[in-house]
This record gives C-alpha cells, sequence and structure tokens, in this order.
C-alpha cells in the first residue's frame, strides 16, 4: 500500500519493470516509448513494450487504462479517430509502422484483428473467410478454397461449417461466429493477431473453445490479446503486460506477474484490491 | 433507520423478502396508502386522445379511398336511359347522372299552377332536381340538363333507345332510324348491325393504321431529308459545292418519299370510299335524325334492353378502351395509355437520375465529409430543399434545364432544326430531372440514416481485413445499408409521381403528339413533351370544355393513378423485403 502512495505522489509514474520471457524468434512489434492523444487528452504515456514473435502476450488492467487503443495502435485502426495524435515509434522488422508513406492496407494484411463481439459480415461462411483475399485481388478458386479449410481448421470450425460454407455466417452461434473471426483474421496468413477481449461475449464453453484454440495458434502466430478475465491471461498468456492510466506498469512473464509481481499496484491488481 | 429492526419482519421462510417489502410499506405509509392513483397521472384521458386521433386519421383515409374508388369503378357501367316526358310537352331522353334539393326561385315559382306552387311552397320553397345527360351535343349545344321533379309528367325506360359512342362530338343517345350497307338501306337488324359495325371498326383501324404509322413515318424521314439538307447548309456555306450536292440528293429522296405518300394516300382514300357506303341514322328523341358511318361509332348498345351478362361486358370492355387507348374529344373520352406511359417512364427515368445522384452525395457527405461546421450546413441546406414547394422546383427547371442547358444543346448538336427547339423547351428528360432534384433530399437523408445505422463494428472488421475504405463501404457498408436505401427510394418515387405543378412548366401537356418512345431512331426521344396522368386529371375535371361530361373520369383516372403508385411502390417494396432477407437474416 505504502509503494502505490509512493508512486502516486511521483506522479504516478515509475519506469517499468520487466521481467518478460523472450523468444528465440526475436521480437515481432517493437513499440517504443509510445505515447498517443485523443485531442487534448493523452491516453497512452511512452509505453515500451516488445512483443515477442510466436508467443501470446496479454495485455491486463482495469477498465479505461488503454490497453485497447494501445492493442489498435498496432494495426493503426486508431487512425479512424478524428484529432489523434501519436509520438514514438511501433516497429515491425525494424520499419516504424507511423512513418509517412506507410501502406496501412498492407499493414493491415500482415496483422489480423479479432473483435470484442463478433462481427461476421453478413455474407456466407466461405465469403467471410474469403474476404480478406478478396480484397486483396485473389480471384483464383482453388487458393480460396485452400485458404477456407486451411483457416477453418486452425479456428477449429472446419468441421462444424464444412458441410455450410455457403450459408449466412449470421446463422451461427456466437462462439462459432467468434471462431470464424479469428479464421477470418487468420486468412491472410498474417504474422500476428490482434485480439480484443475476444471472449468477453461468449459463454463459458465457447470462452474455454477460444483459449484452446489460441493454445494451438501460438507458436505460428504472435498473438497480442486485451482481457479482462486475469485468469484467462494466466491460462493463455506467455507474457502479460499490466497497465494502468495509461502507462505499462510491469511487462513479465505471466507466472511471475501473477504470482509475484515487482510492482505493488500490479500485486494489488491481480490480488483484486483494485480494479 | 438500522436495517436490523427485527420486529417488523414476519417469522416465515422468506423472511429477507418478507422483511422488506414490510418496512417499505410501513416507512412510506401515509403517501403509499392511497391505491387509486390520479387520473391525469395514469394518463387515460391522453390515451383516449391518442386513439380518437388515430380512428378519426383512419375514418378519414378510409372514407376518401372508398369515395375514390366507388366513382371510379362504377363509371363505367351502362345506366339506363330515361325518356322524361315534361309537363309542358317536351321529351327528352338521357341518364341520370346526379340530382339533389334545391330552392326553387321566384320566377320559375310564378309560371307554376296553383297546386304546385302551393306544394313547393309547403315544403319551404324547396323542390327535387335530377340532372340528365342527354347527350347529342352537335344536335343540342349542351350535355347535360337539370330537370326539376315537378316539370316531369312522365317517366318511362323504352327499350329500343341505344347509347351511341361516337368518334367526335361524343355520345349520342336516340333511336336507330335505319342502315345504310354497301350503300342499299337496309331494315334495322342487331346480327347485321352487329356483324357491320365490327367490320367498319376494322376499316377504321385499318385507316388509322396507314394513315399514322405509314404516312407517319413517311413524314418522319421526309423532315430527316429536310434537315440533312439545312446541316449541309449550315456546315458547309450557302452555296458552296458540297451542300449542293447535299440538296440534291434530298430532294430526290423527297420526291421518292412523296410518291410513296401519294400511293398510301389513294390507299386510304379507297378505303373511306368504302367506308362511306355502311351509315347508320340515328333518330334523337325529338325526332332529327343524324347520319354518319358506322365507323365512327365507337360503342353501341341497347341500355335499357340488356342483361347482366351484356352489362359486364360492356363494363370490361370500357374498362379496356380506358386504359389502352389514346384519348378524344378534348380528353374527356377514350382511353390513358399515353398518360399511363408518361407517368411510369418520367417516374423509372426520375429514379435513374436520382438513385445514383442522391447515393453518391450522401455517401460523400456521411463517410468522406470531414463531419464539421460547412458539412451540417449542407446537411441543412439539404433537409430545407425538401421543403420548397414544388412550383420553385418548375421553374427552375424551366429556366435552367429547358431554357439554358436545352438551349446550348440546341444550339450545339441541333442547329439546323432552330428556330424550332429540340431540347430547349419542356419534355421528359427535364421534367424527371426536375422531379430528381426534387426528390433527391429523400434520397439523401434517407442515405445518410441507412449509412449511420450500419454498425461501427463491421467496418473495423472489414478495414482489420485490409480492406481500403472504399471496399469496405462497396462491399460491407452498401449492402447493408441497402433495404434504408430503397426505404427513400420508394420514399422519393411516391412523391415524384404524384407531383402535377412542376411538371406542368416543364414538359407535361395536354395532349401529347407522340410518345416519347417509339419505332423512329433513334427510339427514345427525352426532347418531347408528354402526358401525365396527375396533369390528365386536372385537365379532364376543370379545363375540358365540358367539364360535367369530364366528372367521372376524374375519379377514374384518379382511381389509377393510385393504383399505378400503389403497384410501383409495393414492386419497390418487395424488392427492398428481398435485400433484407439476404442481408440481415438471422442477424441475432
Amino acid at each position: 500500500m505504502t509503494d502505490t502512495a509512493t508512486i502516486d505522489a511521483a506522479q504516478g509514474y515509475e519506469p517499468t519493470a520487466n521481467h518478460y520471457k523472450t523468444s528465440d524468434q526475436g521480437v515481432a512489434l517493437d513499440i517504443q516509448n509510445f505515447n498517443l492523444w485523443y485531442g487534448d487528452k493523452q491516453a497512452l504515456f511512452d509505453n515500451t513494450l516488445p512483443v515477442q514473435k510466436g508467443l501470446v502476450t496479454a495485455l491486463i488492467g482495469p477498465s479505461g487504462c488503454g490497453k485497447s487503443t494501445l492493442l489498435r495502435s498496432l494495426n493503426r485502426m486508431n487512425d479512424l479517430v478524428d484529432g489523434l495524435r501519436i509520438s514514438g515509434k511501433v516497429l515491425v522488422d525494424g520499419f516504424d509502422i507511423y512513418n509517412k508513406g506507410v501502406d496501412v492496407i498492407a499493414l493491415r494484411k500482415r496483422m489480423g484483428m479479432v473483435f470484442q463481439k463478433p462481427n461476421p459480415f453478413a455474407m456466407s461462411i466461405y465469403d467471410n473467410v474469403t474476404y480478406p483475399l478478396r480484397v486483396d485481388g485473389v480471384t483464383k478458386k482453388s487458393i480460396l478454397d485452400e485458404t477456407v479449410e486451411r483457416s477453418l481448421r486452425s479456428a477449429a470450425l472446419w468441421d462444424e461449417a464444412k458441410d455450410r460454407l455457403h450459408d449466412s455466417a449470421l446463422g451461427l452461434s456466437g462462439g462459432q461466429q467468434q471462431r470464424l473471426c479469428i479464421a477470418r483474421g487468420i486468412a491472410s496468413d498474417p504474422e500476428v493477431l490482434l485480439m480484443d477481449e475476444p471472449c468477453s461475449a461468449l459463454d463459458p464453453i465457447a470462452t474455454a473453445k477460444i483459449e484452446e484454440l489460441i493454445g494451438q495458434l501460438a507458436g505460428a502466430y504472435t498473438i497480442v490479446m486485451v482481457t479482462h478475465s486475469m485468469s484467462q491471461a494466466a491460462r493463455v498468456s506467455h507474457n502479460t503486460a499490466f497497465m494502468y492510466l495509461g502507462r505499462l506498469i510491469e511487462y513479465g512473464e505471466t507466472t511471475t506477474i501473477f504470482t509475484n509481481p515487482k510492482q505493488a499496484r500490479t500485486n494489488d491488481y491481480v490480488t483484486g484490491r483494485f480494479g | 433507520m438500522s436495517v436490523s429492526n427485527d420486529q417488523d419482519i414476519p417469522a416465515s421462510g422468506a423472511a429477507g423478502l418478507a422483511g422488506v417489502a414490510a418496512r417499505e410499506a410501513t416507512g412510506g405509509g401515509r403517501r403509499v396508502r392511497r391505491f387509486s392513483a390520479d387520473l391525469s397521472a395514469v394518463g387515460e384521458p391522453a390515451l383516449w386522445a391518442f386513439g380518437g386521433a388515430l380512428a378519426l386519421g383512419i375514418i378519414l383515409i378510409s372514407g376518401f379511398l372508398f369515395m375514390i374508388a366507388w366513382n371510379g369503378m362504377t363509371t363505367f357501367w351502362p345506366k339506363p336511359i330515361e325518356q322524361v316526358e315534361l309537363r309542358d310537352g317536351t321529351v327528352l331522353a338521357g341518364v341520370a347522372t346526379r340530382g339533389g334539393p334545391y330552392r326553387v326561385g321566384e320566377d320559375v315559382l310564378l309560371t307554376l299552377d296553383d297546386a304546385q306552387r302551393a306544394e313547393i311552397e309547403g315544403e319551404l320553397g324547396i323542390a327535387s332536381r335530377t340532372l340528365y345527360k342527354t347527350a347529342n351535343f352537335d344536335l343540342y349545344g349542351d350535355d347535360f340538363r337539370w330537370v326539376s321533379d315537378f316539370e316531369v309528367a312522365s317517366l318511362s325506360q323504352p327499350d329500343d333507345f341505344w347509347y351511341f359512342e361516337r368518334q367526335v362530338w361524343g355520345v349520342f343517345i336516340g333511336r336507330i332510324a335505319g342502315l345504310t350497307v354497301g350503300g342499299e338501306p337496309r331494315e334495322m337488324d342487331r346480327a347485321l348491325l352487329a356483324r357491320e359495325h365490327t367490320a367498319a371498326r376494322e376499316r377504321f383501324a385499318q385507316m388509322r393504321r396507314l394513315e399514322q404509322r405509314e404516312i407517319g413515318a413517311i413524314n418522319h424521314r421526309i423532315e430527316r431529308e429536310r434537315l440533312a439538307q439545312r446541316r449541309a447548309v449550315l456546315r458547309h456555306g450557302e452555296g458552296s459545292p458540297q451542300s449542293q450536292a447535299a440538296i440534291e440528293a434530298a430532294q430526290a429522296s423527297i420526291a421518292e418519299l412523296q410518291a410513296e405518300f401519294q400511293t398510301l394516300q389513294a390507299q386510304v382514300n379507297e378505303i373511306r370510299a368504302t367506308d362511306r357506303q355502311y351509315r347508320i341514322q340515328m333518330e334523337e328523341v325529338g325526332g332529327r335524325v343524324v347520319d354518319i358511318e358506322l365507323s365512327q361509332i365507337v360503342r353501341l348498345f341497347p341500355s335499357n334492353d340488356l342483361s347482366l351478362g351484356q352489362k359486364i361486358g360492356i363494363y370490361f370492355s370500357r374498362w379496356w378502351e380506358f386504359i389502352s387507348t389514346e384519348p378524344r374529344e378534348a380528353n374527356t373520352q377514350g382511353g390513358v395509355l399515353p398518360a399511363i406511359f408518361g407517368t411510369v417512364a418520367m417516374t423509372l427515368l426520375m429514379v435513374v437520375f436520382v438513385a445514383p445522384f442522391g447515393v453518391i452525395t450522401a455517401l460523400y457527405l456521411r463517410e468522406y465529409a470531414k463531419q464539421g461546421r460547412i458539412t451540417s450546413l449542407v446537411r441543412i441546406s439539404v433537409n430545407n430543399l425538401a421543403g420548397v414547394p414544388s412550383i420553385v422546383y418548375g421553374v427552375f427547371g424551366l429556366g435552367f434545364f429547358a431554357y439554358t442547358m436545352g438551349g446550348s444543346i440546341d444550339q450545339l448538336f441541333y442547329a439546323e432544326n432552330l428556330p424550332n427547339p429540340t431540347f430547349g423547351k419542356g419534355g421528359i428528360l427535364w421534367a424527371s430531372l426536375t422531379l430528381a432534384l426534387l426528390t433527391v433530399p429523400v434520397v439523401i437523408v434517407a442515405t445518410e440514416e441507412a449509412l449511420s445505422a450500419v454498425p461501427r463494428s463491421m467496418r473495423e472488421g472489414s478495414l482489420a481485413c485490409g480492406a481500403s475504405k472504399w471496399q469496405t463501404i462497396r462491399y460491407i457498408v452498401l449492402p447493408k445499408a441497402m433495404p434504408g436505401i430503397m426505404t427513400g427510394m420508394i420514399l422519393a418515387m411516391a412523391r415524384g409521381a404524384g407531383e402535377v405543378a412542376p411538371l406542368m412548366l416543364v414538359g407535361v401537356v395536354k395532349l401529347a403528339p407522340a410518345l416519347p418512345i417509339d419505332g423512329f431512331y433513334p427510339f427514345v426521344h427525352l426532347d418531347r413533351s408528354f402526358m401525365h396522368l396527375g396533369f390528365h386529371i386536372f385537365d379532364v375535371g376543370f379545363q375540358s370544355r365540358n367539364s360535367e361530361a369530364g366528372k367521372p373520369m376524374v375519379f377514374v383516372t384518379t382511381l389509377l393513378l393510385l393504383a399505378l403508385i400503389v403497384t410501383m411502390n409495393a414492386t419497390a417494396i418487395i424488392i427492398r423485403n428481398r435485400l433484407k432477407r439476404k442481408y440481415a437474416d438471422g442477424q441475432f
């Protein structure tokens, strides 16, 4: 408690405690001193977060701490917001995605994204999965067929959907819809999969399935997921980043964060003392 | 107040719940005790008012529809001809159309005998009268006559009165005095009359075809040759060898066409000569006889001697004539086919203009334009445009489209026809553009609503897939918004199809000589003026020489216009619902 008070006294900022697990494949997304403003209001303060390739990174923190904002900064979805300003860098393969002249559309093709609520398009299952390829100009049927099967298999939806590929995707259940969105997210074979609270609108059984799926996808994809459920973060992620009021408080290996956090505020949060 | 106020809690199983309820009841005691609330608080009177307003609205609308439908449906039913003998000895024959009580004037009263006067004065000077359609305009100079009940000596419905619908001069009511078949006078015989009438109508149709279609085609070609000649002179200058050659070529083909024209004219004359041999002598009730060609009679029947089946036959044959032929007799008789065609063509053309224009504008406003003061200003202006009186659009359409744009088009492309305007006057193109302008706010507002109703998650999902903004709009947003856009189109169509005032300035005419689409190159003539059902109603009912005769047609045409608009809207609604099912099926 006294530590929290100290941090508050020092305007709530202390350098991030880092003890994350490193990947032997290197860094997928290198977030460096990233600041973000909505108009005059600063939402992210100096975040530095090297996301490790092939691992699952969970972003946790109380509502409004900026974890979704940070996630959406990674594929520049925040560009849609009026009056947005940023500083700092997000490096992918050494290139800053916020450089002038970066093709945002090409960038987004390298990152799949799954949203809080399942948002399948009002088309058939087949068309949903192939959408990222079709907007990319792929028309060859063999490639599309192959992609549908691979993505749906990866998203553990193939067995349920293979007989109704040309039925409307809106006829699927909530959990199936979310797995379809994951299949869509990985259809163009991205390097990174961004998940914004992918299970918050789902029932426990569907949640368990998605979590199992995340476990299977890790390794092949780098996954960054925002979650409100600390138990979920503990179950599926390798590294966990704890954010508070737009600041990255602690970024470390998941087991350590939940059992032996280095920052008092992290400890308060993961033990349920606030948030 | 402490929570552990245990005395109030009854010793039952549901102690906690019962405790809560009891505490509230006792705590708020004095205020809650009265269980019947104040009448105004319940809102019952307001409910009655709402229900009453709705009921009133429904009664008004259904009464209005019933009136139009009843008058429209009964107009074509054959009604009996009555022979009316008046006390002063005059005899007249006619169809009773309407009647009612009226106040008898002093001067009329003076002419009556004492008994009658006493009777009318007993009724406080009110007598009733009937309006008879006596027809025979060529003989009487009027189609209708009021007859007061006290004038009538006797009424009868003789079987030998016939009702003749003529090609010109309107209806004739009278007896058949005789027939002339092949120049020979013959005894009246219904079978012979029916046979000869059919043959005569065929001759009539043949003459019409020759005169209108074939001779019309020749006239059209002659006109084209004349224009080609004029164009050559304009292009190459007067007296130049090129124009000289063109003139010679044109003159040659005109001479050829003139020869063709002569042949056709001879054919027509031949048929007409035959046609004159087949005549009918009609005798009006006063004994005067009118002798005309049988082919000049569209339809004839003995009104008082018809079986139900024959009446039904006449009823439907009149409906068919109404929707499938051209008007005659200053639009008070015949059909409204050109007006139906004009209304539908103009409305569809308007949709073709308004749909892309409105949707694109709304797309830009909602999806691309920076939302700020200027966008709001544009939006407010668009909304206000919907409230501008439609005649203002008519004036604009005439001034801008017809005179300015059309005038320039004439200068550039139709110079050979000047000073006769081609596009520089009202026409179906300018009319539909004017209406498109009139209805575009509706489409813009509806489209904007539909676009903003597309959930953000859909757009984000698409953008996250690496789709560009345009692809997102094209594949995700537009299909999802389509039913809403269609609703806007339906509203626009309904408004456009029913609009008359601006059309009167930009191309609607009383009688269009030709349809905007016909067999002559380039087949679609957007410069032509056209007929419109809405204007037809106005014209027939209130602008014709004989508006009493046109009155029944007003209701029939109104009924038809309503039916047409309902049909067009229903079609659009069906299409929209298909789209809705396709895009919103099983959403949740």
